[in-house]
């Protein structure tokens, strides 16, 4: 499994353009997001890192993505903790998560506690890029 | 001798007369004499005479007077004819015994006249006073008579004849004895028999005399002899037959409360009434009527019958009668509730049964209703034979007895339900299987039934010595384990506790206690009620069945506690594996797709293999796991020189770190283990590996071994990251990373330290961590040294 090095530190690049629609990829697993960053800007779309929950709701507040792909289990506050707090300051910002635990309950565990849509890992790339063009065309 | 005038002569001319006779006696002597010219000595017994009469009859005055003229008339013939002093002296001598003699005559006279005077007086204050004795005596309230001392009357006052119903003559005809009751007699005969003795002078006494209808009238008497030497007696006789009566009331009223005093059955106590009623009252019929249950009808339910009297036609009706209605005396009596009678049967002509009543003889009736909370439930009818009224205080009387009898019948019906309610609980206690014992509040055995007695094979006396007291010990101390109370303190019923209990046979029992108190009227614990079950039973195999349901609750929660584990162990492993079936998975789909410079695919092909190799481990470790924590795991246990295990994993571990320093400070004294070689490098592997992990700015890793007790210690430590305090308790868990702060990108499976904690186990050792956050981590585990090895090692290691 680990690969090595990539501390803590995960990309905190702004997106290309002003115009973009940026996605915030909330992921301690640096694979992951490897394989977002790289298929959602191939797509055409910003992309920002955050390695754990707080990094998530930092980088949420700070740089106003247009949506946030949240994994759950990460260190610190999880993705559930991180989309609650997210939330209370921008209701409006729609937010993935996107899960490993994906037993049968796990779904409606994600939706009650406030997500937008539920990406179950591993996905298909086609079902990440649908998800996050259904976002982006939906009017704001 | 003096001549008395015939006809009637008023009395001042007839003292008149009286007093000039004696001097015209006198007078006519003198002339006699004188014509005769007698000597006055011949003359003079003839003046003596007539002075003497004169002087018995007439004044002193008078008769003295007659005297002095007749001794003139001696002397004056002498003293005329002037004769000798010799004629003188004897006329002398004459005429003064004359004077003298009636002088003295007379004085006697008037003594006797007056004595006479005086007798005649005293004589009539004797008449009078009789008379005024004979008068209270007839006057008197009282019977008053003399008799001799025979009993035979000779005086007997009015108010006595009335007493005896007789007149005068026919009582002092007829002796005491002879009018008194044939069973009295012996008494009157014997009390007169003292009397005449001089035993006694004086006898009280009641007597029964008989009058001449037949009729009896009781008296009081009192007999009393005016003297020892008397020959008489005076009797005294007060009729009591209204005391009489009214004591027979009252006598009666005593009967029949103590006939229902004792509220035993209705039907035996019922003719003691009757016959009480008809005895002291005096009455040959005695019926009860009871009011039937709906209060439609009365039925004679109980007789009573004076003895000899042939009353059989009359009663045989009597009890054929059912009254519904109608104005006979039973049915008045019924309906008003009110003591009713006849006085005379003869004027009725309502009385249901009349013609019996007349043949058998009865003339009088009267009954009272027998009252209970103010309803009639029955009415008592009286016959006799002879007429008669009904006086206040006996209706008084029978009214109260109506009203305690209707009372009585109360009570008494509660009393039989009370006692077949007694004998059926008895019946219960005597039949009943289970064991009852009565215990008083002193603990004392009372009462046993057969049950009990029989279930601990004991007679009740040794159970009431030494059985008894046994139980009622093992029951406290049950009692104390579950915090009950005592038997004997505060039980209010309901409490069970069982108790081991040996049987005179020795056989061991289970015996279920069940205590009820029964207080008194002032709630004090009067007597405790102890049931006693032989449960041992019950006992042997609920003990079964609860050690069943034990292993079987255990299992279950043995099987639930799996359960859960192996849900969470799944949904942990999954959500390893789709993390890293996620990279695996997307890069590969980006590779077939195509379009990827050459740099690109080298590294996503790395990063496949990464997490490829990842999965492949994860279920290496979770199958060793596996077959360790199931006892599948086999170790091939031999002689182990740990610090050559040591030595062996520092090699392995610094060619693929070059971050971190080694550091050696091994014992080389220590005795070889015992235990599996392969496993121990696994767990000395694992330790550094971590420690090199967690020190991602290098350090120093130390791994040090020495002896301790019977083990071998053995500790890696680092000057890494650390661990936080809340995490520390964790790290053996199964999938519990220490993933906070700077560990957070540390990849693991989460099974390493369970794995090594597994193998340390499985030899027999323990392992625990050390650590602080910043200063590093310092993991020490033994192993137990091989038990015929104290020395071997310095073999092998020289």
């Amino acid at each position: 499994m680990a690969e090595a090095g990539q501390g803590g530190a995960g990309g905190q690049r702004s997106g290309d353009g002003s115009a973009l629609f940026t996605v915030l990829v909330a992921d301690d697993n640096d694979v992951a997001q490897r394989l977002c960053k790289r298929v959602l800007e191939k797509a055409g779309y910003g992309v920002l890192i955050a390695a754990d929950g707080l990094q998530a709701v930092d980088i949420a507040l700070k740089q106003r993505p247009a949506m946030i792909l949240m994994d759950v289990a990460m260190p610190g506050i999880d993705g559930l903790e991180a989309m609650r707090r997210i939330k209370l300051e921008m209701p409006a910002l729609p937010i993935v998560i996107a899960s490993a635990h994906s037993m049968a309950s796990d779904r409606e565990r994600f939706l009650a506690a406030g997500a937008d849509d539920v990406l179950s890992k591993p996905f298909r790339l086609a079902d990440l890029i649908a998800i996050v063009t259904k976002l982006a065309a939906e009017p704001k | 001798m003096l001549p008395e005038p015939d006809a009637p002569v008023a009395p001042w001319s007839r003292g008149l007369v009286r007093r000039v006779i004696p001097f015209a006696a006198i007078a006519a002597i003198f002339a006699v004499q004188a014509l005769a010219d007698a000597s006055p000595v011949l003359a003079f017994p003839l003046y003596l005479a007539v002075v003497l009469l004169a002087a018995l009859q007439v004044g002193r005055t008078e008769s003295v007077a007659a005297a002095t003229l007749a001794a003139i008339a001696i002397l004056i013939r002498p003293l005329v004819t002037g004769a000798q002093a010799s004629d003188l002296a004897p006329a002398l001598l004459l005429a003064v015994v004359l004077v003298v003699v009636t002088v003295a005559v007379g004085e006697a006279a008037r003594q006797a006249r007056e004595t006479a005077v005086e007798a005649q007086r005293r004589a009539a204050r004797t008449a009078a006073a009789e008379q005024r004795v004979r008068t209270m005596l007839e006057a008197a309230m009282v019977g008053l008579a003399l008799t001799d001392l025979d009993g035979r009357w000779t005086q007997v006052n009015e108010q006595l004849s009335r007493i005896l119903g007789r007149n005068r003559d026919d009582i002092l005809q007829t002796p005491l004895g002879a009018l008194t009751a044939e069973g009295d007699r012996q008494v009157i005969d014997e009390a007169l028999a003292l009397l005449r003795s001089g035993d006694i002078v004086h006898w009280e006494g009641e007597l029964t005399h008989v009058r001449p209808d037949g009729t009896l009238v009781p008296v009081a008497v009192a007999i009393a002899k005016p003297s020892p030497e008397a020959n008489l007696l005076v009797v005294q006789e007060t009729d009591i037959s209204e005391r009489r009566r009214v004591e027979l009331i009252r006598d009666c009223l005593v009967a029949v409360r103590q006939a229902i005093l004792d509220p035993t059955s209705w039907d035996q106590t019922v003719p003691v009434v009757l016959g009480s009623l008809g005895t002291y009252l005096d009455w040959d019929v005695a019926l009860y009527w009871m009011v039937d249950s709906e209060g439609k009808s009365l039925r004679a339910r109980h007789v009573w019958r004076s003895r000899g009297a042939s009353l059989d036609e009359f009663l045989e009706q009597s009890r054929a009668l059912n009254l519904t209605g109608g104005t006979g005396l039973v049915s008045r009596v019924w309906r008003s509730g009110v003591v009713g009678s006849e006085a005379n049967l003869e004027q009725v002509n309502d009385y249901e049964r009349l013609d019996a009543a007349r043949r058998a003889d009865l003339q009088a009736a009267l009954a009272l209703p027998v009252v209970d909370g103010g309803a009639v439930i029955g009415v008592i009818e009286l016959l006799g034979r002879r007429p008669r009224s009904l006086r206040d205080d006996e209706v008084t009387a029978l009214a109260t007895v109506g009203l305690e009898l209707g009372q009585f019948i109360r009570r008494s019906e509660t009393a039989q339900a009370l006692r077949r309610s007694e004998a059926d609980h008895r019946a219960i206690y005597e039949r009943s299987p289970i064991g009852i014992a009565r215990i008083s509040a002193e603990g004392e055995l009372l009462e046993a039934n057969g049950a009990l007695l029989g279930m601990v094979e004991h007679d009740f006396e040794t159970m009431r010595a030494s059985a008894w007291p046994d139980l009622l010990r093992a029951y406290d101390q049950a009692a104390s384990r579950h915090r009950a109370a005592p038997l004997l303190a505060g039980i209010t019923g309901g409490d069970s506790v069982q108790v081991r209990a040996v049987t005179a046979s020795g056989k061991w029992l289970w015996l279920q206690l069940t205590a009820t108190s029964i207080p008194d009227a002032s709630g004090r614990p009067e007597h405790v009620l102890v049931m006693v079950e032989d449960v041992t039973t019950v006992r042997d195999t609920s003990d079964k069945l609860a050690e069943a349901l034990e292993s079987q609750r255990s299992a279950n929660a043995n099987l639930e506690k799996l359960d859960r584990t192996k849900t969470e162990f799944l949904s942990i492993v999954s959500h390893e594996f789709r993390t890293a079936l996620t990279g695996i998975q997307g890069f590969s789909e980006l590779i077939r797709d195509g379009g990827l410079e050459p740099d690109e695919l080298r590294a996503y092909g790395g990063y496949i293999f990464n997490d490829a190799d990842r999965v492949n481990r994860l279920i290496g470790d979770m199958l060793d796991l596996d077959r360790m924590e199931s006892g599948r795991m086999s170790m091939r246990s031999g002689a182990v020189d740990i610090n050559e295990v040591l030595s062996e994993a520092m090699a392995r571990a610094g060619t693929a770190a070059s971050t971190v320093e080694f550091k050696a400070d091994l014992d080389p004294r220590l005795p070889i283990v015992s235990g599996d070689r392969d496993r121990l490098i696994q767990v000395v592997s694992n330790l550094v590996n971590n420690a090199i992990k967690y020190s991602p700015d290098g350090g120093t890793v130390t791994l040090s071994s020495r002896a301790e007790g019977g083990f071998a210690l053995v500790s890696i430590s680092d000057t890494g990251l650390g661990i936080p305090p809340d995490e520390i308790g964790h790290v053996f868990e199964r999938f519990r990373r220490v993933r906070s702060g700077a560990a957070q990108s540390i990849p693991g499976t989460g099974l390493g330290l369970t794995i090594v904690k597994q193998i340390v186990e499985m030899h027999g050792g323990k392992i625990w961590v050390e650590s602080a956050v910043g200063h590093g981590s310092a993991f020490h585990f033994t192993v137990p040294m091989a038990v015929e090895s104290t020395s071997p090692m310095q073999l092998l290691h020289g």
